[in-house]
């Protein structure tokens, strides 16, 4: 019996790998292409929050400064920025109907940079400019927690718009002439928090 | 080098054939390296001509939630198809068509057939949050949101509106990361 097994240790081969091999070279080019090359993000939005009614025996807080209400209203015409800190002029008309009259903040551009009446197509509206005005609206206005902005698209603009002005409104990304100013190598923040409302 | 190796197979005396142990070796490495990063994508895109997502600089990584898709010609929840969109021509600009839901599958702003779908996702997951205790497990009212970037902001609006309406009030627009 002893001897039985010496001899068949003695006889031993090596384990045929050549089956296993042929299943883990069928795995890879199968992962390779499930995993995909392309990476996924998210952003984050929210519905407009209805506030909750004021209690009237809690005595108003007196705060040194209101926050920020910033609203961006996309149009076909292009992007108008709109916030509660504006400086009123005397005999200035009613801010709903001042939009209408004055125009798009940021109005389309072609890619030459002459100024469009409409947006024919998404690359026509002038996200680089709305960040320039972004940027100009925190300096003068927000306070550091002030990092909402309400978006209102028109019913016809396309979802491709609307993502590409969250870009737009969240960092300082898509000015080339800025320098990454955070020690992690990220841009500067501008309004990350988006809040889509019914749109017009 | 490989002469020297020539040699030395010579002067062993025995012709050895391909030795595929180091290459197994490699193999199991990139096996393992790619089911790793396989299974760390938590939800995932099915690739149509219908559904383009857009481009952004966003980088947060997507978490699973429930997940709606609209394309150029369906919407679905979790995989599931729900409904066929339709096509109309575009009044305002005349040889384009316009995506849209249905008119008889809508109450006002309200897509009934996915209000009814939500509403049962959001019970199950309030039901499984209450039965197992785990906030991880309970009723987030997240919603994944992977809309085609051709489609008009009416469609998307009423796909938040119904959202709403079944308790989903945080979204999450699944979009391409920009490289780079």
């Amino acid at each position: 019996m002893a001897g039985k097994g010496r001899r068949s240790v003695g006889k031993m081969t090596d384990l045929d790998l050549i089956p296993i091999m042929n299943l883990v070279s069928i795995l890879i080019p199968f992962l390779l292409l499930a995993s995909g090359q392309i990476k996924l993000a998210i952003i984050d939005s929210t519905m407009p929050a209805i506030g909750a009614p004021s209690d009237p025996s809690e005595p108003p807080e007196e705060e040194e400064e209101p926050p920020l209400t910033l609203s961006i209203v996309i149009t076909e015409k292009g992007f108008s920025v709109k916030h509660n800190k504006e400086p009123k002029l005397e005999g200035e008309v009613a801010p709903a109907a001042e939009g209408e009259e004055k125009g798009p903040t940021v109005p389309c551009k072609d890619e030459s940079g002459n100024e469009l009446t409409t947006c024919d197509t998404p690359d026509h509206y002038d996200y680089v400019g709305l960040t320039k005005n972004l940027v100009e609206v925190q300096t003068k206005y927000a306070r550091p927690d002030d990092q909402n902005v309400i978006l209102a698209p028109e019913s016809a603009v396309k979802y491709e718009v609307l993502v590409r002005t969250m870009d737009a409104t969240r960092d300082e990304a898509l000015l080339e002439d800025k320098a990454k100013t955070n020690d992690d190598g990220t841009y500067n923040t501008l309004f990350p928090f988006v809040v889509v409302a019914g749109g017009l | 080098m490989a002469s020297k190796l020539k040699k030395h197979s010579r002067g062993r005396g025995e012709d050895e054939g391909l030795s595929i142990n180091s290459m197994m070796d490699i193999m199991v490495i990139i096996l393992v390296f790619l089911l790793k990063s396989y299974s760390t994508e938590s939800i995932t895109v099915a690739a149509s001509a219908d559904l383009t997502l857009p481009v952004s600089s966003a980088t947060k990584s997507p978490e699973t939630a429930v997940s709606v898709v609209v394309s150029q010609s369906q919407l679905s929840v979790d995989g599931e198809f729900i409904l066929a969109m339709e096509k109309v021509a575009d009044e305002a600009n005349p040889g384009q068509t316009l995506t849209q839901f249905p008119e008889e599958e809508k109450k006002g702003q309200l897509i009934t057939v996915l209000h009814d779908v939500l509403l049962e996702k959001a019970k199950q997951a309030q039901a499984m949050g209450e039965l197992t205790g785990s906030d991880e497990l309970g009723f987030k009212g997240r919603l994944l949101l992977q809309c085609d970037k051709g489609l008009p902001f009416e469609v998307v609006r009423q796909v938040m509106y119904t959202a709403g309406q079944a308790q989903f009030g945080e979204f999450r627009f699944v979009v391409y990361q920009q490289e780079g």
